[in-house]
């Protein structure tokens, strides 16, 4: 057991960071759900639905990467 | 019946590659034992002294390898804008059939502009529409060039520096070296490095992007448009409210900085969360090289669909500055 606590922590951060991917992918799942649910009950609504859903995907990933920026800036010593 | 003879043989190329790639990594013991990939976030410097000492008065200019990648991406788009204009022109010579690159920048371009048109109306999609094909098509490159084979491999070996871990180099024939998976002082330094993967080039892309939205806004309602900002409309009529309606108003500035931000780091983030992955199941399962390829698949899709998605908000914020919410709302009372 030795080594740097700064080092330690480093890691203990970005693991840290990396809770608030959680909240991503409930965001991600709810919106291909309900994506999904519009599309069987209208098939018609297919190409529409999928390019908002795209579009509500990335709203919602962007999340999970300010997380992974956030964990990468730590273990890589940026800041 | 038309299709000549001699064409045939591009698919056996095509086999060939798909059974000598597996071979050359799994059959024979591992010829390309993949080595671990240096991760920086900052792009790394190919020469160490600055080739302009002082840029503009802003600093000296490194030649980094995004800045190489950056100058072969760019020469690649203008060969190809003039490849489909004279495509397209020669179709229209002949019999209006668009054939070769023309016929694939049509078939894109073409859902860009519906996509477009759907979305901004019929009024302002020749406004907005070169924004949304522009940066697809250059980050759709940006992204993708990166995935072709020694595209971050082939480099220079710098010195490694203290505590930092490096490769030991296996000597092949003059100056040239193989990367080998050991530890040593040797760091590679890649001739390119994937243009997205710099956040220089996103966070530029965004400023582009928002400060192009606020223009696209000023034309489309005046100078109303800066009144979704500094909110005075209702003011002198209900004091209380009109207040709240100012401060929502500062809200929207701050909301539109953070596109700023949300575009730099959705971009750069998925990009370098590619390359980490990639480094990080190289480290792990290097020995079983089809892992790491079906991972630079799966690049080949967030590449896509990241430059769809960069295009498309552009798009849609560009749409919503055209369209003023605060009119309507007052027409309808």
């Amino acid at each position: 057991m030795e080594g740097n606590i700064l080092d330690a922590m480093r890691y203990v951060g970005a693991g840290l960071a990396m809770i608030g991917a959680a909240g991503a992918g409930v965001g991600i799942g709810l919106s291909v759900q309900g994506a999904l649910t519009g599309m069987a009950r209208n098939p018609d609504t297919y190409g529409n639905l999928l390019t908002n859903m795209i579009l509500g995907i990335a709203f919602s990933e962007a999340i999970a990467i300010y997380c992974l920026v956030i964990a990468f800036l730590m273990l890589f010593k940026v800041v | 019946m038309e299709q000549p003879k001699e064409r045939h043989w591009r698919r056996w190329i095509v086999l060939a590659l798909m059974i000598i790639g597996p071979i050359l990594i799994l059959g024979v013991g591992g010829i390309f034992k993949p080595a671990p990939i240096p991760i920086s976030v900052a792009p790394e410097k190919i020469l160490e002294e600055p080739i302009v000492p002082n840029f503009l008065g802003t600093g000296p200019l490194y030649l980094t390898n995004t800045l190489t990648t950056l100058i072969v991406t760019l020469i690649l788009l203008i060969i190809l804008a003039y490849s489909t204009s004279r495509s397209l022109k020669r179709s229209q010579n002949t019999d209006l059939v668009p054939r070769g690159v023309g016929n694939a920048m049509e078939a894109i371009l073409e859902m860009i502009y519906n996509l477009t048109e759907g979305s901004a109306g019929q009024k302002w999609v020749r406004a907005i529409f070169p924004w949304f094909a522009t940066i697809l098509v250059y980050v759709l490159f940006a992204n993708l060039l990166r995935l072709i084979p020694g595209f971050e491999t082939i480099g220079v070996i710098h010195h490694v520096e203290e505590g930092a871990a490096g490769s030991a180099l296996q000597p092949i024939a003059g100056h040239w070296y193989w990367v080998t998976a050991e530890p040593g002082e040797g760091l590679l330094v890649g001739f390119f490095r994937g243009l997205s993967v710099d956040m220089n080039f996103t966070l530029a892309l965004a400023l582009i992007s928002v400060v192009m939205t606020q223009i696209i806004g000023v034309r489309a309602q005046g100078g109303g448009y800066w009144s979704k900002y500094f909110n005075t409309r209702r003011m002198f009529k209900v004091p209380f409210f009109g207040a709240m309606d100012f401060l929502v108003g500062l809200l929207e500035i701050i909301s539109e900085l953070s596109k700023i931000l949300s575009f730099t780091f959705r971009l750069f983030g998925n990009m370098f969360a590619g390359v980490v992955l990639v480094a990080i199941v190289v480290s792990l399962l290097g020995f079983i090289t089809i892992v790491p390829a079906m991972l630079m698949l799966f690049e080949l899709f967030v590449g896509l669909i990241q430059a769809f998605v960069f295009g498309m908000l552009t798009m849609v914020f560009m749409a919503q500055a055209t369209q003023g919410h605060g009119e309507e709302h007052a027409e309808a009372h």
